[in-house]
């Protein structure tokens, strides 16, 4: 059996719902966003959005509406999920502490009925009687919220209108009464219905208006006293009551199509609408006075007030400010301006949320050659299409920098001024001090008289009484902050040289080799108050204050040689406290004494790159709970820095880290620079909390991004990105893009600007083909030789290829018209030493139900040129392609197909399999190889070198139609289908007959709530960091339609039963808000069967283990009869693989 | 009328709300994620929703017998209708998140 630990790493980012109310209190203006399973729930403040709350829930969001029942201050929020529970959940807040409530629940799913196309809608009346749900085609469900009755029983109204596009409840009804657009095979009408509660039918039309617009597919209510709505189409927007109708046909709104809509002003008399190209309107409806007194609608106006990301919701917020909500692109908060600015927009986009969805392809690469991957997706689509790389660790944002090699120590300094701002660097050299002052961003060479310039510096700043210390290796100078005098000399009493010193505003420790002395800083003095001679040398030293406000330390940290020990010593008598042995023969080369969250902990980093970390008793001065991890490989320095008010530790290295606590455990994120020698906080004039960072050549002054654990940077495109591959001899990245191409009266032309058409250069793909159409009986639609119709939009497919460090697109390889690129891969192929791109493509022909022609493309990237090396014609479309024992193995339509290749440099067919239905996905492995089919699961062949082709293995029987695959070992293979379920197929080469070798068992399935489209090998941290107590096996990366990042690990079978407990254990400790079950949710769910899930281990739900308090997490720990230090170590190091 | 005047007077709700809003070129504004909230503690539900488990078949033919007695009692006035056989009465009891039953049946006649 194989057991798979699943978590998510990067939570899903595509908005797919987003309400403005009053949740948290009657008086807060809460903007409330759905993200597949998570709801986000944001305070509106003058400052901005402030983030209060995340809320997960067992569910992906179907809709999410905000509602006031007439007996309530406040909003309540009514959810529906995917997989029909229904809730109502209600914010109580008391403070700052925030409870969610849920009011009421249930499912609300039937056992029979066609589940409808449109999807789920959910409707609440404005006086809140009654939810509507459109579930099933033909049915329409009413929930009556009756506040008295504890059961609100839901009940199934016959529909006569099948196919339904929206509905909404009208205003302004004596009783409940719905309108909605339906189809039939006239086109599409809109009808009203009256509900009757107590016969639970609908007992009459008000009103009907058929053979509206072909495309109408939005309904807005508009609020009393006007009533009536707003029908929304392609092309014309239509206002009707029964009795007034309206029509009008802007041509603004013609471009594109309308998606969504939000209500400005409460009367409802200006709407905003976003369309699917990204324009943001504004819909105002004027009205005149009858003359028996009521307002009517006379005219709808609509102008377009500028762009925004291509919108899935949108709600307004407060003061002309919005919400933009977007599936596939990053969401945004814009304010809307009266006066247009130079490009004539009424639009300012204020701050952007970022979002990875949908992640359509991904690699991982390492880049820098460290052990630690970073992860290039395929992000969003259209004119939100971006590459996304994403890594775990920390930004430095670059200011300024200076060329200094030789660094060997670096200290901010205030000197001659009043204000607590630095502006003085001092920099030491071997055998050299330098001083740099800070004049607003200029930067000059000065120097302080005081101080021995002729000397390195081994430690420098500012202390007690206005002064500076500077100490060499000769002495210790205490020198006048305001006069840069030399006020005080210090001199070690023998001959000996100072080699290693730490101090703080009022202590200094220092020795000269196994001599240790402790001074005092006094004014205009420094005092000798401990001497010790020690057994053996000391290496580092540290005598940081630990703890809030504290200026003095009772405690030295040394680290020595020889003996390899970390000891703390009391001052100022500098006795032993406690003495560690490290083991191993690597020196200690820095020890910090840093407080994080409360906690004391003393930190020794050694000579190569590892570091222990212990707990630190500051009364008695023991360490325990003794760790280790590694951080490097080269000598690491410790430094303490300031961060949002937090105390961080920078551990300079080859890999530099920044060191912080979160939830009382210490995280370890590396930080995207290359190499830094030392660093020092600067908090100057220009460089307000900024960190000086040097390294073997430079002094870089730069600000520290917000704590995060996966540094996202975005590289726009344009255009969709649809598949990419890394290809390491010419350190470039392949990207296949399609862009969306208008035909106008002079041909086809871009729609707008994008990555393929501002590319360095641009090649074409002949249309006329070398390999002659006519081959094909359809071909004629090949070629330019049929021009797509005025105004039609057709998709441009092309081979981007990406430089690796600038992401600039050095080249754009456009293919034929009607020719779309469906895999692409790099690789080298037979004993040709070149690495090629290798797109798959298909010729779409509307007419055809499935492509019947494609091309094989081999490219060529050397010396900045694209050259199409080969080109193969194929009988289908290549879905996927993948390098096999130096062959190409491509999945054309039914068929896998075996391609050599040929001294002659071109693809020669040697052996195909034709048992699919569509032989979408491949993975390979040795001989072996996985095909992920439309429908039919997945298959495993295994190539005959001998006999030069494929026998089938096994095969997985369920009908799964799959969305991803991957090979995990010999024996087990990943797929993910189109349900949002993942599970896990084992071969049984142990069996004894060959029908049941023939059967692939699935021995693991579970819910993920999100379609996976894409998994590769891979990790996003350092392998194997330190001594962990989890035996995972092996990594692998999701990436989903949601935009989250997720990873699968086996884990063996004892620590799988283990993490079981732990996770039924924290199934009942945590509730669940809208109370589904955690078996439920995880549950392996499709159209036909839901089995429970097995095999696999919820990592979320485990990670949550260390947000609970300590009560209740020693309430889990005695449930599992081990302590809670225990348990939260070892989820600590579950974190961690992330 | 012009955009500018579409644009006037949008809602205001709280005068000083993005009023200090400033953009963050560093991008060093706090985290942006809110905390999670991990409830533990269970407030037990003031309502459930539960959804009628008879099909909408069914509801329809009970609705026509019950409004064909009605009438035909009107018609034919007979007092002695106790005479009549007890007929078989549909079950419209009510699901409560698919629990096969919880054995509430409910007569509406």
């Amino acid at each position: 059996m194989a057991y798979h630990y699943v978590v998510t790493a990067h939570k899903p980012t595509a908005v797919t719902s987003c309400v403005t109310g009053n949740f948290t209190s009657p008086s807060d203006l809460n903007l409330i966003v759905a993200k597949n399973t998570r709801l986000e729930i944001y305070l509106v403040t003058p400052e901005g959005l402030r983030p209060i709350k995340e809320v997960g829930l067992y569910g992906k969001v179907a809709v999410m509406k905000l509602f006031r029942p007439q007996y309530e201050k406040k909003d309540l929020l009514f959810i529906v999920t995917m997989r029909y529970n229904a809730m109502i959940l209600e914010c109580i807040s008391d403070g700052d502490n925030l409870d969610i409530i849920t009011k009421a629940h249930g499912n609300v799913a039937d056992r029979i009925g066609k589940p409808s196309e449109t999807g789920i809608l959910a409707v609440i009346d404005p006086k809140a009687r009654v939810i509507g749900l459109r579930l099933y085609d033909g049915l329409f469900k009413i929930i009556p919220l009756d506040k008295d009755n504890y059961e609100l029983k839901a009940s199934n109204f016959r529909m006569d209108e099948l196919q339904v596009h929206d509905v909404e409840f009208l205003h302004g009804c004596a009783n409940p009464t719905l309108i909605l657009i339906h189809q039939d095979v006239n086109g599409r009408h809109v009808k009203t219905h009256e509900i009757s509660l107590r016969e639970k039918e609908f007992v009459k039309i008000p009103w009907r208006q058929d053979n509206v617009e072909t495309e109408a597919s939005i309904i807005i209510p508009v609020p009393s006293p006007l009533g009536g709505a707003i029908i929304i189409g392609q092309e014309s927007i239509l206002y009707h009551d029964g009795i007034t109708s309206v029509v009008v046909a802007p041509a603004v709104i013609k471009q594109s199509t309308i998606i969504c809509y939000a209500k400005v002003d409460p009367g409802g008399l200006r709407y905003l609408l976003g369309d699917m190209a990204g324009h943001l309107f504004m819909l105002f409806i004027e009205t005149e006075t009858r003359g028996d007194g009521n307002e009517v609608v006379k005219d709808l106006k609509v102008e377009m007030l500028g762009e925004i990301a291509t919108p899935e919701c949108i709600t307004y917020l407060d003061n002309g400010v919005l919400f933009i909500g977007s599936r596939i692109g990053d969401s945004q908060l814009v304010k809307l301006n009266t006066k247009a600015d130079e490009n004539g927009s009424y639009v300012t986009v204020m701050e952007s949320f970022t979002n990875l969805a949908p992640i359509l392809d991904m690699c991982v690469v390492d880049l820098e050659r460290q052990g630690q991957g970073q992860l290039v997706t395929c992000s969003g689509a259209f004119k939100e299409g971006s590459l996304r790389i994403i890594r775990s660790g920390i930004g430095i944002q670059d200011h300024a920098s200076i060329d200094l090699p030789g660094i060997k120590g670096m200290w901010a300094l205030q000197t001659a001024t009043g204000s607590k701002l630095d502006n003085t660097l001092v920099l030491s050299f071997v055998g050299q001090t330098r001083v740099l002052s800070l004049n607003g961003e200029e930067v000059e060479e000065t120097d302080i008289a005081g101080f021995a310039s002729d000397q390195q510096t081994f430690y420098c700043g500012n202390v007690a009484h206005e002064q500076i210390i500077q100490i060499t290796p000769i002495s210790a100078r205490l020198v006048s902050a305001q006069s840069k005098t030399l006020l005080a000399e210090w001199k070690p009493p023998t001959e000996k040289n100072i080699s290693v010193v730490a101090c703080n505003t009022s202590q200094i420790i220092l020795s000269t080799g196994s001599a240790l002395y402790y001074l005092e800083i006094h004014p205009n003095e420094l005092i000798l108050k401990g001497h010790t001679t020690l057994d053996v040398e000391v290496a580092c030293l540290d005598i940081s204050p630990i703890g809030e406000g504290a200026t003095t330390s009772d405690l030295v940290a040394v680290g020595l040689w020889t003996d390899i020990s970390a000891r703390i010593l009391r001052l100022p008598d500098l006795s032993e406290a406690t003495k560690e042995l490290l083991g191993g023969e690597i020196i200690p080369r820095s020890v910090l004494m840093a407080c994080f969250e409360g906690h004391d902990y003393l930190l020794c980093a050694l000579g190569d790159g590892s570091m222990f970390y212990f707990s630190l008793h500051k009364e008695s001065g023991t360490l325990s709970d003794k760790k280790k991890v590694t951080l490097g490989t080269q000598p690491t320095v410790l430094r303490t820095f300031r961060s949002l008010s937090t105390t961080n530790v920078f551990a300079c290295s080859d890999r530099p880290t920044v060191i912080y606590s979160s939830n009382h455990k210490l995280v370890f994120s590396n930080v995207n620079m290359k190499e830094v020698n030392h660093m020092c906080s600067l908090n100057a004039e220009a460089y307000p909390d900024s960190l000086a960072l040097a390294t073997d050549t430079s002094v870089t002054i730069g600000t520290i991004d917000e704590i995060q654990k996966l540094h996202i940077r975005t590289v726009p495109l344009q255009e969709s990105a649809r598949r990419i591959t890394y290809q390491e001899q010419s350190k470039t990245f392949g990207v296949v893009t399609a862009r969306v191409d208008i035909q106008d009266s002079t041909g086809l032309n871009p729609a707008r600007q994008s990555a393929s058409t501002m590319a360095q250069s641009v090649t074409v793909s002949s249309s006329v083909a070398s390999l002659a159409i006519s081959k094909s009986g359809s071909s004629s639609l090949l070629g330019s030789s049929l021009a797509p119709e005025y105004g039609q939009e057709v998709e441009v497919h092309n081979l981007l290829i990406v430089d690796q460090n600038t992401f600039e697109v050095l080249h754009s390889h456009q293919l034929m018209q009607q020719e779309y690129a469906m895999s692409l891969i790099s690789c080298q192929l037979g004993n040709d030493p070149n690495a090629y791109f290798i797109v798959g493509t298909a010729n779409v022909n509307p007419e055809e139900s499935e492509p019947k022609q494609g091309r094989l493309l081999v490219f060529h990237w050397n010396d900045n040129k694209l050259t199409q090396v080969s080109e193969k014609e194929i009988k289908g479309a290549c879905y996927s392609l993948a390098e096999f024992n130096g062959k190409l193995l491509a999945s054309i339509n039914s068929t896998v197909r075996l391609f050599e290749w040929t001294a002659e440099k071109e693809l020669r067919l040697e052996c195909s399999h034709f048992n699919n239905i569509i032989a979408l996905f491949l993975k390979t492995k040795g001989d072996f190889i996985l095909i992920g089919d439309l429908m039919r699961s997945m298959t495993l062949l295994q190539y005959k070198t001998m006999e030069g082709s494929f026998e089938e293995i096994a095969r997985d029987y369920n009908p799964n139609w799959m969305t991803a695959i991957e090979i995990l070992d010999d024996d087990v293979f990943l797929g993910a289908e189109n349900s949002y379920n993942m599970f896990v197929c084992q071969k049984d080469s142990a069996a004894t007959t060959d029908e049941e070798r023939s059967q692939m068992h699935e021995v693991g399935q579970f819910h993920v709530g999100d379609m996976i489209n894409v998994f590769r090998h891979g990790s996003l941290v350092m392998q194997n960091i330190g001594e962990t107590s989890i035996p995972t096996r092996g990594c692998v990366l999701f990436g989903t339609v949601g935009g989250a990042i997720g990873l699968v690990t086996q884990v063996p079978q004892d620590f799988y039963e283990f993490l079981l407990d732990l996770q039924n254990k924290l199934s009942s400790v945590i509730k669940s808000v809208g109370k589904i079950e955690h078996s439920f949710w995880r549950a392996f769910h499709t159209d036909i069967k839901t089995e429970n899930s097995e095999g696999f281990i919820d990592g979320d739900l485990i990670e949550s283990f260390l947000d609970l308090s300590q009560d209740k997490m020693k309430e889990v720990a005695d449930g599992l009869g081990m302590t809670v230090e225990y348990l939260v170590k070892m989820v600590e190091d579950l974190t961690r693989i992330h | 009328m012009s955009v500018a005047q579409f644009l006037e007077g949008l809602p205001s709700y709280n005068e000083s709300n993005f009023t200090k809003f400033h953009v963050d070129t560093n991008s060093r504004s706090p985290l942006r994620r809110p905390s999670v909230y991990i409830p533990t503690k269970d407030y037990p539900s003031e309502q459930i929703i539960v959804t009628e488990k008879t099909s909408i078949l069914l509801k329809y033919m009970q609705q026509h017998w019950d409004k064909k007695v009605n009438s035909s009692v009107k018609k034919r006035d007979i007092p002695s209708q106790s005479e009549e056989p007890a007929r078989k009465r549909p079950r419209t009891e009510y699901s409560r998140d698919n629990s096969r039953d919880n054995g509430r049946t409910q007569n509406d006649f």
